[in-house]
């Protein structure tokens, strides 16, 4: 019998890194940050999201082929937020030709 | 034999283990990881869209929002990450003991993170019944009347929809583990075949995912406010 590919101590260190991750993104929220604090939250959520996709989604053991699927993902999220953003926070400061 | 009770014939796990049109059973799982990986991208593009509109809104008045998110329960929201979370692991225990082809630990973790899953469903819909009952529900009743009332209304507008969504996630997941808990039953996932469980373990962490972000979104910004 194949051994399991992640161990349970594995997978009970990632729950509860998730665990306490989830509490510092709370506790970051009674701070007032200002501007930071949805940043600062983003950021914490996808250091979450890493570690449920590495560990609990065997995606670290995964092949390379899944590990492009997984990176195209992101990469078109990030194209499409990115052009997205970039036409929004710009209107208004840069001129338009012919207005 | 009829058509549908063919469709819905139970195979045996050594028919099941490597089928007609694969070379060999390591291909087989790795056509159906691929398969799975692609459908979470897709979805990554449906919630990606919504929280690319979230941001285009946001932007145009974080105040409004920020007030919006100080109307969230932040108690029952951030005992639903941690009940989420848990459902997460038992998830990725229940494909632990897959692998190891252990029957009935498996349908427990099943059982167990079903019953996790409900409870999260349960305290959502408690929390909308409490946004309903403090007219906070855009188009049919909501009131308010702080000078950023619109885009507060807009918060809403978007929360009820994205978590709506993910709650529909849910609801389907729930399903997908109702008939992975049934072939666990009947004994159809064995040690050395069990690719449903991990497909069905790979889509419940993806929606454990989507709410890792909508309760950055919707719940922080406005905590300090109260």
């Amino acid at each position: 019998m194949k051994e399991p590919v992640v161990s349970i101590r594995t997978y009970t260190i990632t729950w509860l890194a998730l665990l306490i991750l989830a509490l510092a993104t709370t506790l970051l929220g009674f701070l007032n940050l200002g501007p930071f604090s949805m940043g600062i939250a983003i950021l914490i959520a996808t250091a979450k999201a890493a570690l449920v996709v590495a560990f609990f989604m065997h995606g670290r053991y995964e092949s390379k082929l899944i590990h492009v699927i997984i990176a195209a993902g992101v990469i078109w999220f990030l194209i499409m937020i990115s052009n997205t953003l970039g036409d929004y926070i710009t209107r208004g400061r840069l001129p338009v030709p012919g207005k | 034999m009829s058509k549908l009770d063919e469709a819905f014939e139970v195979k045996p796990p050594e028919v099941l283990e490597l089928r007609e049109q694969f070379a060999t059973p390591d291909q087989q799982r790795q056509t159906a990881m691929v398969g799975i990986w692609i459908f979470l991208i897709t979805e990554v593009l449906l919630f990606g869209a919504l929280f690319t509109a979230f941001t285009v809104y946001r932007l145009s008045d974080p105040q409004g929002f920020d007030l919006g998110s100080k109307d969230m329960d932040t108690v029952l929201g951030s005992v639903n990450t941690a009940v989420l979370i848990c459902s997460s692991f038992t998830m990725a225990l229940s494909v632990y003991f897959a692998e190891l082809g252990k029957r009935k630990s498996l349908a427990l973790f099943l059982i167990l993170t079903m019953l996790i899953g409900t409870a999260f469903l349960a305290i959502k819909f408690t929390e909308y019944h409490s946004h309903w009952v403090d007219h906070k529900v855009p188009g049919l009743w909501f009131e308010d009347h702080s000078p950023h009332a619109a885009k507060i209304e807009m918060f809403f507008v978007f929360y009820f929809i994205m978590t709506g969504l993910h709650a529909l996630h849910m609801t389907i997941g729930l399903g997908v583990l109702t008939v992975l808990l049934f072939r666990t039953a009947i004994g159809s996932i064995t040690a050395e075949y069990h690719t449903p469980i991990e497909v069905g373990g790979l889509y419940w962490h993806f929606i454990d995912i989507v709410w890792i972000y909508l309760y950055a979104i919707f719940y922080i910004p406005g905590i300090h406010l109260k």
